[in-house]
């Protein structure tokens, strides 16, 4: 559905966007995910043909973003980030705007429309003026213009930005819901948000993809390289020497001392186990242990080891396959 | 075309269903009245050699009035989607750049034409009340329309050219109207003979709007200034989709 390869944005003395390749097959919910400023927007806006690339191409639904803009733009369905509309225009009125704007004929943008007003939930205020209507009222209006023409494809750019946890679940609910008719790629800074509704997540910083995956093979591989952190009665000063010793561990790393509780974690290299071995050291050693956790990873783990140490790290080098 | 239709007509709409349009012909022709009455006050104090539209269209009050219509029907055109955001949402959909020029100003050129209605209506008004065959000719009435369409055709491509390089209404209107006065000035000075005469000042003739106006509200149909005009128009509005256009590749 989409098929990007090498885009670039450069602004000027700035590279936005940095030579990026990656592929949205039909039928796919796929996360783009990234701090703020790393170039999602300027991608999506690629994609749906409001900026130009500097270099590179892409392809969606079968057309090329540069050469043939208008066939691309009305098979895309796009959200702004930020949600912009109208505010002087009826619910209705704007949307049957976009339908006929999109190329619907008269009669078809007003079933169409009644459809869109439908799956969104905006039966009850399909007569008010948008600029009454609160936040996540409008982000639903948002919503129904992108789908209006039945688009097959989705772009949505931080579609629950600035909404309440409420709202937030109704969104995402409804993002789910269309996955089964559309191909979405939706831009999101939001972590739980991709673990919730993505089938597959991209990861960009600094205007370079850093992985790409589905959130659960991410926190697996990032689990594999796993954290444990303890709390000891000591020197941290002769703890950390100590364990530095050990086989497995990567880094050591004193937090905190609490009282006399001192606060230590550690990373280990992939696929060790070392909480039991932890445990025997400081009975060896007589140390008060007054925690030993092995931590979980989350994608919230994943997502800061990617785009802040992310270089570092060779997780950080993932490829999009 | 398609699409400039749709946006012919969102942007009709929009403009009829907010007070701007009713406040804005209300005061035109408010003022325009006010010209009016006082045209033929003055012209019944003495005989003037030229028509009673001539006297009013081709007075520097009018054109006070007439002028500042301009940057009123167009600031918002561009700007007001500039800022809000909304220029990502249009120019994402399967629209041309250019449909959308276009629509914007034609829906604007239709509410102008609104606007200066009432005051075309003055005239056969007057010739029935009064009886008065002779105050103009019909020559000089449509000559008169003719020219205050393209004068008003051209200002308002300024407008669109204007909204479409910043997003702020207020500049938008600021640039217009020392656009339009400043191209109505060039040959109002030469008319009043502000301006020294040389090579370069004969040349200038061929900007003034007064000069223009003077000659249609006699009547007198020349060619000349609809090539000026439209021509112009023609620029300005490829000037701004250009402008529109560059967004994609600023660096």
């Amino acid at each position: 559905m989409i098929h990007v390869t090498n885009l670039t944005k450069r602004y000027a003395g700035r590279t936005a966007v940095d030579s990026i390749s990656f592929d949205v097959g039909r039928g796919e919910i796929v996360g783009f995910l990234g701090p703020n400023g790393a170039g999602k927007s300027t991608t999506l806006r690629m994609l749906t043909c409001y900026l130009s690339a500097t270099e590179g191409k892409a392809k969606v639904a079968g057309h090329d973003i540069f050469r043939d803009s208008i066939n691309v733009r009305r098979r895309v369905g796009y959200m702004p980030e930020n949600v912009p509309l109208y505010s002087d225009m009826r619910v209705q009125e704007y949307l049957r705007f976009r339908a006929r704007l999109k190329g619907m004929k008269y009669r078809e943008s007003r079933s169409a429309t009644n459809e869109a007003m439908d799956i969104c939930g905006l039966a009850d205020v399909q007569r008010k003026m948008i600029a009454t209507l609160s936040k996540g009222y409008k982000q639903r209006v948002g919503l129904a213009d992108a789908l209006v023409n039945k688009p097959e494809l989705l772009i949505l750019d931080e579609p629950t930005n600035g909404l309440d946890p409420n709202q937030i679940r109704q969104v995402r609910e409804l993002i789910r819901h269309l996955g089964e008719r559309h191909t979405i790629l939706i831009s999101t800074h939001i972590l739980h948000e991709v673990e919730m509704t993505c089938g597959r997540v991209i990861i960009i910083d600094h205007g370079k993809i850093r992985a790409s995956d589905t959130p659960q093979a991410l926190v697996r591989r990032l689990r594999a390289a796993g954290k444990v952190s303890l709390q000891v009665k000591g020197n941290p000063q002769l703890v950390l020497e100590e364990i530095e010793q050990m086989a497995g561990v990567k880094t050591v790393r004193h937090v905190d001392t609490r009282q006399e509780w001192a606060l230590i974690e550690i990373r280990t290299v992939a696929n060790t186990e070392i909480c039991e071995a932890l445990y025997e050291l400081a009975v060896k050693k007589n140390w008060v242990l007054r925690e030993l956790v092995q931590h979980r990873a989350s994608l919230e783990d994943a997502f800061v080891d990617l785009t802040l140490a992310g270089k570092t790290t060779p997780n950080g080098k993932g490829e999009n396959e | 075309m398609r699409a400039f239709w749709i946006i012919f007509c969102k942007e009709l709409r929009s403009f009829f269903l907010s007070p701007l349009a009713y406040v804005l012909m209300a005061l035109f022709t408010g003022i325009a009245g006010f010209l009016f009455a006082r045209t033929v006050e003055s012209m019944q104090q003495k005989i003037m050699p030229r028509s009673l539209i001539f006297n009013l269209v081709g007075s520097g009050f009018f054109w006070m009035g007439f002028l500042i219509l301009f940057p009123l029907i167009t600031m918002r055109l561009f700007a007001e989607e500039r800022k809000m955001g909304t220029l990502e949402g249009l120019f994402t959909a399967p629209v041309r750049t250019s449909e959308v020029v276009l629509g914007k100003f034609f829906a604007t050129v239709v509410l102008y034409c609104v606007l200066i209605l009432p005051m075309f209506l003055f005239f056969p008004i007057f010739k029935l009340v009064t009886g008065q065959s002779e105050a103009f000719h019909n020559g000089a009435f449509w000559g008169a329309f003719i020219g205050l369409m393209l004068v008003g055709t051209f200002n308002i491509s300024i407008g669109v050219f204007a909204s479409s390089v910043t997003q702020n209404q207020l500049i938008a209107a600021m640039l217009t109207f020392v656009g339009v006065m400043m191209h109505y000035m060039l040959g109002f000075l030469l008319y009043i003979n502000a301006l020294p005469e040389s090579q370069w000042t004969a040349g200038l003739n061929y900007f003034s709007t007064i000069e223009h106006i003077s000659t249609l509200s006699e009547g007198l149909i020349d060619t000349r200034p609809f090539v000026y005009y439209l021509s112009f128009s023609a620029v300005l509005l490829a000037l701004t989709h250009h402008v529109l256009e560059y967004r994609k590749w600023k660096a």
